[in-house]
């Protein structure tokens, strides 16, 4: 118990941080874009981290719903809505896009549901820049006063929304039901789990978060070529970062995405587009090597100096 | 020929074989029999190398195989008939045979083994075309026996063959297994639940309980014996034997 | 009428393609059961092994094939070496999953490897032959679009041949049908496992050698033709290697198809919708007869 208490206090810690960092120092704006990305990263990633991590279903097409958010979003406020109107839209429409891909994609085993939403996600992405080839810009009078602060705040609220949501259904039934899933679908569904019910909560869920992360990028970038947000790039980073940092946790994203945009930007500087490499790289020896990612990593090395200390190791747990 | 000595043999964490010994001399027909779980088809997945025993020893005319890969043992001229057949459900019949010659020197002489294993089971020249898959429980037994006497085996491991066919075919089947020893001289060594056929085909036999040899013996002294009562019914005391 | 011909040619001939572009990943995929979603990756690694043979030596694309298929098999070896057969030793039930991780991270760093070494341009071979075309009775063929229908005809008939007649490929169906089964006949599987991959590999670097002539190649277009191997090998059903071919026209002809009719600006769309219906109503595929297994 006392144990809770403590990860809730460094939560607070840690988004006091941030919530105090743009009134206390001044960022340049690279740090606060940077900051920016790298909280919709983290919601992309939670995101697939729901349904790729808890649930072992591979959802390929993620890059759906972040357009479909993200376009949503443009629309509703670019017609005049409020913002926040607009937002939950755009989360409301990728549900429901989640609804029309996922009821069919869902009966297709593991790596067909992966394949299957990866075609779908394509199949929209051609039609959409079919339909909306061109840049789409916002009214200028929306460019009047644009100040990077409200969007790294909005950002970093809907991180703090997206991992809440992951804590709060890895603490739940649901999320008892999508691990038994995850490891054996016959076995959970022999003990009268409902797979299907889960499984589309969590789709939907998880279509939810996406689709609020493309109304953050949105609010953030103002104007866009609709079919970028897409793109399939989209749905591999936040699946490389998650899967680099520990996917089933709830701090794996978390370290993945923050060491993925720091080489990112590291290698920007020197080798452009290298990054990928030397990222996919790692990912492999990450699934060869240590499957749970940097938490494991992580928790090999606290107990491996646990032990050199001479104090029994404690039982091994995910962090969070 | 066959020699097992005190080998012990772990799925992961769980330990299925305890301290096993037993012998198979050339031309024997010798059977292992005991209840279901008993361990049987872990000790033929031993021998063939499918599984490694943590400690003890398995030696062939003496090599030994402990370490060997199952495609090396077969070379050895160890062959085993598995429990369900798995054939190659969508090879023909004849492509099912051809597999079992797969090694170099049965492939040189696989014509004539296909005449003799057709002589022995003519059922299967006239379904020679067909996926294996469409034959019958009995049919694909035969198949699989004949796969494995493609291979030119001098030992010959069968786990479970009479399992899910009637008793003519039964019947059948051990006259085949009882003709191939005495005019070819293979020996086999056979794993079964069906107690009474298993000590009616065999000289000698094994009785296994739990992972462990209770009783062994000439095959019409164990089967009056109390431990043979005690594996056939599945119920009695634990012997703690040996 | 003549339209009608027109479209059933193109069809027939890019669906050949298709075939030969979906042979390898269907190999790989019955033999181990592995998704390798680098397929597409290879494809453009073999166009452009066939393209700087083309630009700096000045070898015919269809002539430097032999090399294009040293090199992929090659290739394919030390994949399974290095990455593939380590995968081995997890459960059966998580193979399919770490495989599509471990190849789509291959997929990264092969890519941008490609375009840091080679840029993003895109490539494509101009010989003398390129945009000249046959006309047998007022339908158009293209040389290249022949020699890749050839091909691709040739290469799957010899692959056919190779797996019903020879030893090893009836070894090979064996550990496809029963790894374990297949160990007791003598039969090596890891060495099976190995010679496979350096076929599926060499076999798409066939077709990248044969796309990167008759269309063309980026660093970046791995994916797309990823797409249409699995659409292709859907269609013909997981592990009917056989109805590849017949698979790949079918697809072939329901996009030429579909260009006529709504332009060729839904072509993919049409594929990939296409492709869902089928998992979804029909997942064992078009072309087998039944159920797998017994």
């Amino acid at each position: 118990m006392a144990d809770n208490w403590k990860r809730f206090l460094i939560s607070g810690v840690i988004v006091a941080f941030f919530v105090l960092l743009p009134v206390v120092i001044e960022m340049g704006t690279d740090t606060m874009n940077l900051l920016v990305m790298l909280f919709i990263y983290i919601i992309l990633a939670q995101s697939w981290n729901l349904m790729g991590g808890y649930t072992g279903l591979f959802n390929l097409g993620m890059a759906a719903f972040f357009g479909c958010g993200a376009l949503t979003t443009h629309f509703l406020w670019a017609a005049g809505a409020h913002f926040y109107l607009a937002m939950l839209a755009g989360g409301i429409i990728a549900v429901v896009l989640a609804g029309i891909i996922g009821l069919p994609s869902l009966r297709l085993r593991g790596m067909y549901f992966a394949i299957g939403t990866l075609a779908l996600a394509e199949a929209l992405r051609l039609t959409v820049g079919n339909v909306f080839p061109r840049t789409i810009y916002m009214p200028s009078t929306y460019f009047v006063d644009f100040s990077l602060v409200p969007r790294y705040y909005l950002a970093l609220a809907v991180a703090i929304i997206a991992l809440m949501t992951v804590y709060i259904v890895a603490n739940s039934r649901l999320g008892l039901a999508l691990l038994a899933t995850r490891d054996d679908e016959e076995a959970a569904q022999v003990t009268g789990v409902n797979i299907f019910k889960y499984k589309v909560i969590v789709f939907a869920i998880s279509a939810f978060l996406a689709g609020l992360a493309g109304g953050v990028y949105t609010f953030y970038r103002l104007s866009l070529s609709p079919v970028a947000q897409f793109t399939p790039h989209w749905t591999f980073d936040p699946l490389m970062a998650t899967c680099i940092g520990g996917a089933g946790t709830l701090t794996g994203p978390i370290l993945g995405c923050v060491f993925f945009v720091i080489i990112q930007n590291w290698f920007a500087l020197t080798l452009g587009k290298a990054h990928y490499i030397v990222l996919g790289i790692l990912f492999i020896l990450v699934i060869l090597f240590l499957p749970g990612g940097m938490v494991e990593g992580v928790d090999r090395i606290r107990r491996f100096l646990t032990r050199l200390t001479g104090r029994k190791p404690e039982a091994k747990g995910e962090l969070y | 020929m066959l020699e097992i000595s005190n080998i012990d043999v772990y799925y992961g964490d769980f330990q299925a074989l305890w301290d096993v010994s037993l012998a198979v001399g050339d031309g024997e027909i010798v059977t292992l029999i005991g209840s279901n779980g008993a361990g049987k088809s872990t000790i033929l997945k031993t021998i063939s190398g499918l599984l490694k025993p943590k400690t003890g020893s398995i030696t062939y005319d003496g090599i030994r195989l402990n370490r060997l890969p199952a495609h090396k043992i077969v070379e050895l001229g160890i062959c085993m008939v598995p429990e369900g057949r798995r054939l190659f459900p969508q090879m023909s019949v004849l492509e099912n045979l051809e597999v079992g010659a797969f090694l170099s020197q049965a492939r040189q002489v696989k014509g004539d083994t296909l005449n003799w294993v057709y002589e022995i089971f003519p059922v299967l020249r006239e379904r020679a075309k067909q996926p294996a898959g469409t034959l019958s429980g009995g049919e694909q037994q035969m198949l699989a026996i004949a796969r494995g006497l493609m291979s030119q085996p001098k030992l010959l491991l069968l786990d479970e063959m009479s399992l899910g066919l009637g008793p003519l075919l039964v019947q059948d089947i051990s006259r085949v297994i009882s003709e191939i020893n005495k005019l070819k001289g293979i020996t086999i060594f056979l794993v079964e639940q069906n107690v009474r056929l298993a000590l009616a085909l065999a000289d000698r036999g094994y009785i296994l309980e739990n992972g462990r040899i209770v009783d062994q013996g000439d095959a019409k002294v164990l089967w009056s014996s109390d431990s043979v009562k005690n594996a056939y019914l599945g119920v009695g005391p634990v012997t703690e034997k040996g | 009428m003549e339209t009608a011909i027109q479209i059933i040619t193109y069809g027939v001939i890019v669906g050949a393609v298709y075939g030969l572009v979906a042979v390898g990943l269907a190999l790989l995929l019955g033999v181990m059961k592995y998704l390798n979603i680098a397929h597409g990756t290879f494809i453009m690694l073999g166009g452009y092994i066939a393209f700087w043979l083309f630009t700096l030596w000045h070898i015919d694309p269809f002539v430097s094939i032999p090399l294009v298929m040293l090199g992929m098999f090659i290739v394919g070896l030390i994949l399974y070496r290095v990455l593939l057969s380590p995968l081995l030793k997890s459960p059966v039930g998580l193979r399919i999953g770490n495989s599509m991780l471990i190849t789509f991270g291959l997929l990264w760093v092969l890519d941008n490897a490609a375009t840091w070494l080679w840029t993003s341009n895109v490539r494509s071979i101009t010989t003398s032959y390129t945009g000249e075309v046959l006309n047998i009775f007022g339908v158009k063929l293209p040389y290249t679009g022949l020699a890749g229908f050839g091909l691709a005809l040739l290469v799957i008939f010899a692959l056919h041949l190779l797996l019903t007649k020879t030893y090893f490929g009836k070894s090979v169906r064996a550990t496809t049908q029963d790894p374990e089964a297949a160990n007791l006949m003598g039969i090596n599987i890891g060495r099976t496992y190995l010679i496979s991959c350096g076929i599926a590999i060499m076999l798409a670097g066939v077709a990248g050698a044969v796309i990167v002539s008759s269309y063309s190649i980026t660093p970046a277009g791995g994916l797309n033709w990823l797409l249409i191997a699995m659409i292709v090998v859907v269609l013909a059903g997981e592990e009917n290697i056989n109805g590849v071919f017949a698979a790949g026209l079918v697809l072939g002809l329901v996009e030429a198809v579909s260009v006529f009719v709504t332009g060729a600006s839904y072509r993919e769309v049409i594929g990939l919708v296409m492709f869902v219906l089928v998992l979804m109503f029909r997942p064992q595929g078009l072309f087998t007869r039944r159920v797998r297994g017994t």
